[in-house]
């Protein structure tokens, strides 16, 4: 069973006046497998959050089906077991960090003794026990963003859906909200992440899908999109076409980033070599030749930029 | 449900409602002992005192209609809409609920606020007349009519927000409330003795649009007792059918109708709030 699946979704907006629809989802197929983090990728306005907001119930689909553990979304068996923070959220700030999980715990129809287990959990969890009984409008914004993360999987869901929760969060912060990341993983739970910050992704999710005007463009393990490619950086005294065309015939892609640089993807590192000989021998002043492994942000990149083409 | 209305009712006390609250409470109080302070001021008989006493109190009783009313749409307006805009349902949503459950639970927190108002404002009033020794057990009848008010305007505010922000969701409760009052004392008496037809029929439309009229008279049956000599009586002259129209008196149907219009537009609100995207 997966813990995510949707099949065909769309989303058109009609405003109530004029005829301008946009279409935000646009036959979106996706598969989340259970007890995996999952990163949900792509750039402003592709689709993410409508995708979520299908998902979480807020949002009806135009056309197509969204599924949440096997319930169709938005139905209260699939609400049972999903928790979710928000991206834009506002909580109830004249509530004490325990009044307001106490209340969310309620709203999830827990009993009193598990919720107050659960209460003292998430608050060590994520770092604000201490603060229990401080308001939440004496917390700062990543603090919010902390009880926020605390509320979504206060009632132990099987699904927590994340968007953006690191976005407001210092370097410490990020570190805490990776370590209950880990542990909701542990915890066999699935945890499907829509965020920004591709390297925070990169270090904890398995699998990624990457949605760009509505659709799924690349979805997979993370591993194995990334291992097949490697990626060389060039550094040149001057980089001229007749060069770029030399290398082009070794590898399979070639991006250039300044008169001075460019990048070669390779097939495997085996054709280093093969690129370095190619590049003297159409004349170029090669002053450096780095090999990287790519990164989920170059995957992020060359997809969508590719599919803007 | 009862987490939203706790929650409902928690907001409410912390927005300025409760100053206002306290701030009328003592105005009522101060001014249902005028006539008193008018008595020992400037003498009098008792007969004109008792006068001073009912007109305060039925002054008091059309004070605890509008403020309850105007609390009842500045707590109702900016309900669903404007929530969602602000980001405060964006938590709530996502929980095992229904919409409806959400809707109701508000709904009647700010009900119930609103009326816990009024009745402690009546209480207060009643307080201070008793103080004169000049019960006015009328003002208790009339309660569950007065309570009418708020949950009138309250529950037309909150239909209104299930689809509208806080500012416009009032302004058309507002707007609808004075188009109401306006037909009903200005172009009522108008329509009646110069029998314009089309003046008689906007009034007729103004009450099924919002059954202020309707409820009006509802409360005033209830304090006919303590009315004024002369105020409320029909005009001595004038043909039946036009007296009739110009103070027209409670049918049986009136209390239904209020509470159906109620009904309707609870509905009409779960309904857009069910139907509609939220994000």
């Amino acid at each position: 069973m997966w813990a995510i699946e949707t099949r065909n979704l769309r989303k058109v907006f009609r405003p109530l006046l004029g005829s301008n629809s946009i279409v935000a989802v646009d036959s979106l197929n996706l598969q989340v497998p259970t007890g995996t983090i999952f990163g949900f990728l792509g750039p402003n306005g592709a689709g993410k959050t409508t995708t979520i907001q299908i998902l979480i119930g807020n949002v009806y689909p135009t056309a197509g089906e969204a599924f949440v553990l096997g319930h169709r979304a938005g139905a209260l068996a699939a609400k049972r077991k999903l928790g979710f923070l928000p991206e834009k959220f506002q909580f109830h700030d004249f509530l004490t960090a325990e009044e307001f999980l106490r209340m969310h715990g309620r709203l999830a129809k827990m009993d009193g003794a598990t919720l107050q287990r659960r209460i003292d959990e998430v608050l060590e969890l994520v770092g604000l026990a201490e603060r229990r009984t401080s308001k939440i409008r004496e917390f700062s914004k990543g603090m919010q963003q902390r009880i926020g993360l605390a509320q979504a999987i206060l009632h132990d869901p099987d699904l927590v859906i994340l968007d953006e929760p690191t976005s407001a969060l210092d370097p410490l912060g990020r570190r805490r909200v990776r370590e209950v990341v880990q542990y909701l993983k542990e915890q066999g739970k699935t945890v499907f992440l829509n965020s920004h910050l591709l390297s925070e992704v990169e270090r904890s999710c398995d699998q990624v899908a990457i949605i760009n005007k509505g659709r799924v463009v690349v979805q997979g393990a993370l591993d194995g999109l990334l291992e097949n490619r490697s990626v060389v950086r060039v550094e040149l005294k001057r980089v001229q076409p007749r060069v770029l065309e030399a290398a082009a015939t070794v590898a399979q892609k070639v991006h250039s980033i300044d008169d001075r640089c460019f990048t070669a993807e390779v097939a495997s590192e085996d054709d280093i070599p093969l690129l370095a000989r190619a590049i003297l021998e159409s004349g170029g002043a090669l002053l450096g030749l780095q090999p990287h492994r790519e990164t989920l942000e170059d995957l992020f990149i060359q997809t969508v930029e590719s599919e803007g083409k | 449900m009862g987490v939203i209305v706790a929650l409902t009712i928690k907001e409410a006390m912390r927005r300025r409602a409760f100053l206002g609250t306290v701030i009328i409470l003592v105005t009522l109080y101060g001014l249902s002992f005028l006539p008193r302070a008018f008595k020992e001021a400037f003498g009098g008989d008792e007969r004109q005192f008792e006068l001073g006493v009912n007109i305060a109190v039925l002054f008091g009783i059309d004070a605890i209609k509008f403020f309850s009313a105007v609390l009842a749409i500045l707590l109702s307006a900016g309900a669903i809409t404007a929530e969602i805009e602000r980001g405060y349902l964006a938590a709530i949503l996502p929980r095992p609920i229904y919409r409806w459950e959400l809707y109701v639970g508000k709904w009647l927190g700010v009900m119930l606020f609103s009326a816990a108002n009024a009745t402690l404002w009546t209480g207060m009033l009643w307080v201070s007349v008793v103080l004169q020794g000049e019960p006015r057990v009328e003002m208790w009848r009339a309660l569950p009519y007065v309570l009418l008010y708020p949950v009138l305007y309250g529950t037309l505010a909150f239909a209104l927000s299930s689809f509208l922000s806080a500012s416009l969701a009032s302004m058309f409760t507002v707007a609808l409330g004075a188009f109401a009052y306006f037909a009903d004392h200005f172009l009522r008496p108008i329509a009646a003795f110069f029998d314009v037809r089309l003046l008689q029929q906007m009034i007729w439309l103004s009450e099924w649009a919002l059954p202020m009229a309707t409820l009006k008279r509802l409360v005033q049956r209830q304090v006919d007792t303590i009315l004024p000599p002369g105020m409320g009586d029909r005009p001595r002259f004038g043909r039946p059918e036009e007296l009739e129209f110009l103070n027209p008196s409670v049918q049986p149907f009136d209390i239904a109708y209020v509470g159906l219009y109620i009904l309707t537009a609870a509905a009409v609100g779960i309904i857009i709030f069910w139907r509609r995207d939220v994000q």
